[in-house]
Parts: structure tokens; C-alpha cells; sequence
């Protein structure tokens, strides 16, 4: 083994609040901080309070274990982004005492201490402000010094802070496990723990040990995760810190004198508000990708839709535009006409627009082959024509999602407007009617009649069984393309013999909840016809869809 | 003598090809259309369609398809793969899955489900940003306002297809029958269709009946044969194998 070469490393102090998942749970969900709590994620605890932890609470239980072992313990679910929004009050707080601070996860702050410690005069001094401002922000948290990434968070864990140039000999006695300390994301971090549990069974224990083998052996047998464990257990740094600087979001908020309802109300507002973040927006000089606009009610409800937005700051185009959207998204919700079901309408209080996907003029990404073409941008200005004339949702724009019946499985959105699938495609979705896909799909389910030979209507038992082979097949006399839910009550015409079926198939879904459904689906190929998709439930069959 | 006129005369007829070359360019340009304007006569189209329609999907036509709104998809799925932008005007219950499966990109297509007493404006709004439109059927069209759509799509070099009638389209499918395969009495499931299309229109003479398979499922010829015989089957089976059967039942019985 050669003699300890010199490594280049950066001096830096780490900031580190113990248990950060749970300490942002009991925030979030207000309990007390002495209170035993813990996060759970999947089947165990990801973080445990400290007062969990007296009373013998540990990482990695199951729930039921954690709860017979402190039956009062407070479970409370796992969500990165409210960890990473949380610890922006503790980073804001470290960045009073310190010009720039990098989060390296949610729980972790690492800092360049050279600049920081002179300018508070010594690494104490830094320690102790830094200390003292995140106890103000109400958070308790330990502060460490050393050279190196590995050295510093095992130096904050202990509030040490170690000389420079003992990073090595501080590191040398610690166990192999530590190694994951360094690790910020998950899959790393199993990575790293299966690393450090193979060393252990080869008999090496400490990061002394570690170390005292030949790095190209090492690279050799554990490869890329290896020599990363390797040179971060010599006290090296992999990267510098990247360093961020706190900006505002461009926002513009519009609060109402007196509650509005009215729809000419606000138009105008909308006029306005988009006008003023056309301006924050130049003035900053920056362009957005999407706008976020947020109306809160009365009740202290809110309403919150992302559009998208292509249009840059061509004068006065993007504040029209955006007037349109802000218009058409609350005429919607105030006449209750609105998709999914939003809150109760109310008068509103304000009116906010937040800009997001923000980027700098000029700086804007084109396509990996070629610009934004042409045609894309005519067919938005064209679909933006026929939003104009037909309204908001008189476009769409869809997309596929999980689901087991072929109309749950389409998300059909305003065109323009953003959100996430509400299922998952990747999802197994047991029970999903197999391919190919019907070519219509009803968006109101029609009623019909599946007969047997002898006339009677076929029904589905409670054990699955058909009463008897369908064998015709009676259709509305209204083609159910072209009825309208409100004509009447159904009217059957002639018979159509049935050529061949397959099913039925149960499927029961979400039966937890209030919009649970249970229906039996049946193919039926009809003579010469179109297949058909039918469904039986609640003692009748429907139209769902037409393999035409 | 003669061959120095030939030679005059040549070149007064190469002078006047150029000059009405070059006033039929000034009225394209006028006009803001010229035809070379677009890189390709025909969009690109399954080759499994090709015995629908032969000289393939040509840019400035109209084709109707009545019967089937699978037909419809299959036919601009390739389209739409290719980069071309689609919109389906008055086609709520169009299966989105299905139009994916057959190869329309989502991030590309724009319903406009209800337009209503638009229709006829939401369909030339389309037209001027997109080259592919599908109409649905019962929209509130007049036949000035057909006339109109038409002229726009041979201007913008669109192809538009039509479900249902549609007076003057260039090509007209009708679908006149549905063969599904993979079916039984109670087991099996949808896999392979086949569907007798007549073809014919304006830029077709006389209709003719071709037999198309979509969703082409390898596996459907697997069924067992007690449950569903497959087409091919049932064409080969002749007088004579008929025939043939009896007669050794005939000789068994003897």
C-alpha cells in the first residue's frame, strides 16, 4: 500500500437536522415536536421521531410491529415533495448567516466554510450562527467542518468540527455502513449499503481497512460504486458544491375589494392580472413555458389549473392570451360546467398567475431535430382559433391512461391545459379489456338488449354464469352515435342475431369507494356487423363500446 | 431554306412553353398556392390499404369512409406517425386507445368533440393549421359549405376524411361487411377482422369489393376448429370435399 496521497478537497460545513422526514411530517400535519411519531413508506418506517425512538421505535418496522411496540405513535405518510418544500424555511434561514448553501437532500445543507468562517471570523463563530438562525426558524439542527464530503457529514452528525488536513485519520475508524451516509439519492444508497454489507462478510470492517486496499483491486471487483465508495472513504470530494441562489417566483396576485361572482367582473381582472405578469416577466427578461392560475374562494377553497403556453412575449399577444385562459377557467367553474368535478362555486377572493418552466429570452430549447416546426406552431394558432370560437373546452387534447374499461382509459384535457394521469398506464390493471381497442367508445353508456334463442332477456348470476347463450341482439332505434342523453327513454328496434361471444368477464372496481362499479363484460361479434362491447350491471346490459 | 424554318419555329415554341411557364407561376404565386409547395403528392399509408386505395393517400382529397371508423384511423395512422397534425371535428366517441394502437400520435391530434352550428368554421380553422381533419358524421354542414371545405383542402394540399356520404369525394369506401375472428360460445376473444370494403368515388370508375384484414393477430388462426372456422377455410371447402365425405360415409354404411 502506497503512502497516503494528497487529495484535493474542498473545506466545507455541513448542516444537518436529525430525522428530516419526520420532523417536516409532524410540521405539515401539526403535531408536537415531542410527541412519537414516524414516517411511513410502503411497507416500513422511512424516519422515526426521537420520542418515537425512546420507546423503541425503529427504522425499517413494519406498521403493526411499530404500533405494538408504541401503541401511541403517530403514523404519518411519506411525501418527498412536502420533505423538499419544508426544508426550504431551514435553507432560507442558513442562507441569512451565508451567502450561497447547496441542499444536497432534504434534511442535509452542505456550505463552503473558507469564505463563510473568515467572514464570521472563525468555524465556531460560523457553527454557532448558523445554529442560533435555524433555532429561530423553529428547527433544531447540528453543524460539522471537514475536508471532504464523507468527513463533513460525519462531523455534523457529531457536531465536530475537524482540523484540516484530519480528515482521513477522523474517517479511518468509522464502520463500512457509514459509506451511505454520502449517498443522496435512494438507488445509490442501496447500492452503497450492498456494497458495505459485502465488505463486512470479506471481513472489512472500518473505511480504514477500506482504504488500505489497492485501488485498482477495488475498481477491479466492486467497479463504478466501488471506486466512489473508495476515494469518498479517503476523505476526496467527488464534486465541488453547487451553489444556489434564492430567487423569487414570478408571480402576480390580484385580492378582490369585495368577493366577485360575476363573470364580466372578472374578465377585467384577468385583462389586468395577465397584463401585470406579461410586464414581470419582460421586465425580469424571461419567457415561461407554463402559467399557473390560482383562484381562491369565500369558503377558502382553490382552484388551481396549469396551461401551457407557447406564445413568448410577442407585445400584448401573451397577456391576451392568457386573458383568455384565465376567463374561460373561471366562466367554467363559476357556471359549475367545469370537468372533474371541482369545488362548490362561491365568489372568489383573489386571483393569482405564477409563471413556471421559466427561462431566459433567447434561451429557449428547440427540438433534438430541428427547431419547433412550423406546423406544430400553425396547428396550435389554428386550435387556438376554434378554442376561441367554441370555448375552453370545446378542444381537446388526450392522452392515454390506466384503467380497465376502454372509456376509463382516455384523459381528455382543454387543449392547452396540463395535469397529471390519474392512473398510472404502467400499472398492471387486472381484468383490462384485451386488444385490440374498440374504435367507439360511447360516452354515455346505451342501454341494450342481449336476448337468448328463445327471446328472454340473458342475465349475468351472482356466480358469474350466464342465464342462457345470448343469441340476438336488439339495439336502440336511435343509432346510439347520434342520440342525445335527453330523448326520452330507450326505444328498441329490430333483432340482430348474434355470430359469436366471449366472456363474461367480471371486473370490480373500487369497491372501497363511493364511485365503485361492478359489471360482467361480454364480446359479442354480430352477424356481418360490427363486434360490440357489453356490459351487465345492476340487472341490465349497456352499449360500452362498438368494434367498428 | 426549310431547315432554317423548323429551327425558327422551334424556338418560337420554346419562347412561348417559358413565357406560359412563367405566368402560371405568377398566379401561383398570386394565389398563394403553388403546388410545389408540397414535398410530397401522396402521405405516407399502411401497405396493407394499399388494395384500398391504390394510388394512396392523395394530398387535396376527400375520401369518405361509411361503416367504419377503424377504416378511418387506419387510414391516416401513417400520417399522423409521419409528423402530420390531426384533428377530428364532431367525433366524440372516437376510441382513443384504438386510434393510438393503429399509430396516431396523441401529442399530435386535437378533438373538437361538439362544435356544433361551428362546424363549418372549426373544420376550415383546422384545415389552415393541419393536414390531416376527420369528420364525423351529422355535423351541420351545408352543401355550400362542403363545397368550401373542399376547395380549402386541394389549396392547403390537407387530406380529408369524411364518415359517412359525402357528394363529390374523390374516393368513397364503404364498408359492406365485418368478419371478426377469435370468438367461440362463451371463450376466445376479439383478434382479427376482416371487412369487404367497395371502393369507389370520382377519381375511381366503376365500384369493386376488396377484402381487407386489420388488426392482423397471427394467432387467431390457432382457434380451435370446433369453435370458429377461419375465411380461407371455409372457401376451400368445396362441392367435392363435401362430396368426398358423404361418399365414404356412404361406403362405410355399405
Amino acid at each position: 500500500m502506497s503512502a497516503p496521497a494528497v487529495v484535493v478537497t474542498v473545506r466545507r460545513a455541513v448542516l444537518w437536522v436529525p430525522d428530516w422526514p419526520v420532523v417536516a411530517a409532524m410540521v405539515a400535519a401539526g403535531v408536537g415536536a415531542d410527541a412519537p411519531a414516524a414516517v411511513l413508506h410502503g411497507r416500513g418506517l422511512v424516519a422515526v421521531s426521537a420520542a418515537a425512538r425512546r420507546s423503541g421505535v425503529k427504522r425499517g418496522m413494519r406498521k403493526r410491529v411499530a404500533q405494538r411496540t408504541c401503541p401511541e405513535v403517530e403514523l404519518l405518510p411519506h411525501d418527498e415533495g412536502r420533505d423538499a418544500r419544508e426544508f426550504e424555511a431551514v435553507a432560507a434561514a442558513a442562507e441569512r448567516v451565508v451567502a450561497g448553501v447547496e441542499i444536497s437532500r432534504p434534511g442535509l445543507l452542505m456550505i463552503p466554510a473558507d469564505g463563510a468562517a473568515r467572514f464570521h471570523g472563525s468555524e465556531e463563530a460560523l457553527a454557532e450562527a448558523l445554529v442560533t438562525e435555524v433555532a429561530a426558524a423553529g428547527y433544531e439542527c447540528a453543524v460539522g467542518a471537514a475536508d471532504g464530503l464523507l468527513a463533513a457529514i460525519m462531523a455534523a452528525r457529531s457536531s465536530a468540527l475537524v482540523p484540516a488536513g484530519h480528515s482521513q485519520e477522523f474517517l479511518a475508524p468509522a464502520g463500512v455502513q457509514s459509506l451511505s451516509l454520502a449517498a443522496m439519492e435512494r438507488t445509490q444508497r442501496t447500492a452503497v449499503d450492498d456494497l458495505a454489507s459485502v465488505l463486512t462478510r470479506l471481513g472489512i470492517y472500518t473505511l480504514r481497512d477500506f482504504t488500505a486496499l489497492p485501488a485498482g483491486d477495488v475498481l477491479a471487483r466492486f467497479g463504478q460504486v466501488g471506486m466512489w465508495a473508495y476515494r469518498i472513504a479517503r476523505g476526496e470530494d467527488v464534486r465541488p458544491p453547487v451553489l444556489r441562489r434564492a430567487e423569487e417566483d414570478i408571480a402576480v396576485e390580484y385580492v378582490f375589494e369585495d368577493p366577485a361572482q360575476r363573470v364580466e367582473q372578472l374578465a377585467l381582472v384577468a385583462g389586468l392580472v395577465a397584463g401585470q405578469l406579461d410586464q414581470a416577466l419582460l421586465d425580469a427578461g424571461v419567457r415561461c413555458g407554463k402559467v399557473r392560475i390560482t383562484a381562491r374562494t369565500e369558503r377558502g377553497e382553490s382552484l388551481e389549473r396549469v396551461w401551457r403556453t407557447d406564445v413568448g412575449s410577442r407585445a400584448g399577444a401573451f397577456g391576451r392570451h392568457m386573458t383568455d385562459r384565465v376567463r374561460w377557467q373561471l366562466e367554467g367553474w363559476l357556471s359549475g360546467t367545469g370537468q372533474g368535478g371541482g369545488p362548490e362555486p362561491a365568489p372568489l377572493m383573489s386571483l393569482g398567475v405564477t409563471a413556471e418552466d421559466v427561462v431566459a429570452l433567447g434561451a429557449e430549447q428547440n427540438y433534438l431535430w430541428g427547431g419547433t416546426s412550423g406546423a406544430d406552431s400553425r396547428a396550435a394558432r389554428s386550435l387556438d382559433r376554434v378554442q376561441g370560437l367554441l370555448g375552453a373546452e370545446g378542444v381537446l387534447t388526450v392522452s392515454e391512461q390506466g384503467g380497465r374499461s376502454p372509456r376509463d382509459r382516455v384523459l381528455a384535457l382543454a387543449w392547452g391545459q396540463e395535469a397529471p394521469p390519474a392512473r398510472k398506464v404502467a400499472h398492471p390493471w387486472p381484468g383490462r379489456i384485451p386488444d385490440p381497442a374498440p374504435a367507439t367508445v360511447l360516452a354515455i353508456p346505451e342501454p341494450i338488449a342481449v336476448l337468448d334463442a328463445g327471446g328472454s332477456p340473458v342475465v349475468v348470476n351472482r356466480r358469474l354464469a350466464l342465464s342462457a347463450p345470448p343469441t340476438w341482439v336488439r339495439h336502440l332505434v336511435t343509432s346510439p352515435k347520434h342520440r342525445r342523453p335527453d330523448e326520452g327513454g330507450p326505444i328498441y328496434g329490430e333483432v340482430v342475431p348474434v355470430d359469436s361471444w366471449a366472456g363474461p368477464w367480471p371486473v370490480v372496481e373500487r369497491w372501497w369507494s363511493e364511485d365503485g362499479s361492478r359489471s360482467a363484460y361480454l364480446q359479442v361479434a354480430l352477424d356481418d356487423g360490427p363486434a360490440l362491447l357489453v356490459a351487465f350491471s345492476d340487472g341490465g346490459w349497456v352499449l360500452e363500446a362498438i368494434y367498428d | 431554306m426549310t431547315a432554317e424554318s423548323t429551327l425558327s419555329a422551334e424556338a418560337l415554341a420554346a419562347d412561348r412553353l417559358q413565357r406560359a411557364r412563367a405566368a402560371l407561376q405568377g398566379v401561383e404565386v398570386r394565389m398563394g398556392a403553388p403546388s410545389q409547395g408540397w414535398q410530397a403528392p401522396t402521405f405516407p399509408c399502411a401497405e396493407n390499404l394499399e388494395a384500398v386505395i391504390p394510388a394512396g393517400l392523395r394530398r387535396g382529397q376527400v375520401v369518405s369512409v361509411t361503416g367504419s371508423t377503424s377504416l378511418m384511423l387506419a387510414l391516416v395512422a401513417e400520417a399522423s406517425r409521419d409528423g402530420a397534425w390531426t384533428a377530428m371535428i364532431g367525433m366524440p366517441h372516437v376510441g382513443v386507445v384504438a386510434a393510438s394502437r393503429r399509430g396516431i400520435e396523441l401529442s399530435r391530434l386535437a378533438l373538437v368533440p361538439y362544435p356544433g352550428v361551428h362546424a363549418a368554421a372549426a373544420a376550415g380553422a383546422c384545415l389552415e393549421g393541419m393536414e390531416v381533419v376527420l369528420l364525423g358524421e351529422g355535423l351541420a354542414l351545408s352543401f355550400a359549405d362542403r363545397r368550401r371545405l373542399m376547395t380549402r383542402v386541394r389549396e392547403r394540399g390537407a387530406v380529408l376524411v369524411v364518415a359517412g356520404p359525402w357528394e363529390g369525394a374523390h374516393t368513397s369506401l364503404t364498408v359492406e361487411s365485418h368478419r371478426w375472428l377469435g370468438l367461440g360460445a362463451g371463450d376466445g376473444r376479439l383478434r382479427e377482422r376482416q371487412l369487404t370494403v367497395a371502393v369507389g368515388g370520382r377519381a375511381h370508375g366503376n365500384a369493386r369489393r376488396v377484402t381487407l384484414t386489420l388488426d392482423e393477430d397471427s394467432g387467431a388462426r390457432w382457434v380451435r376448429p370446433g369453435v370458429r372456422q377461419t375465411l380461407g377455410v371455409h372457401q376451400t371447402l368445396g362441392v367435392n370435399q363435401t362430396l368426398g365425405v358423404n361418399q365414404t360415409l356412404d361406403e362405410g354404411v355399405a
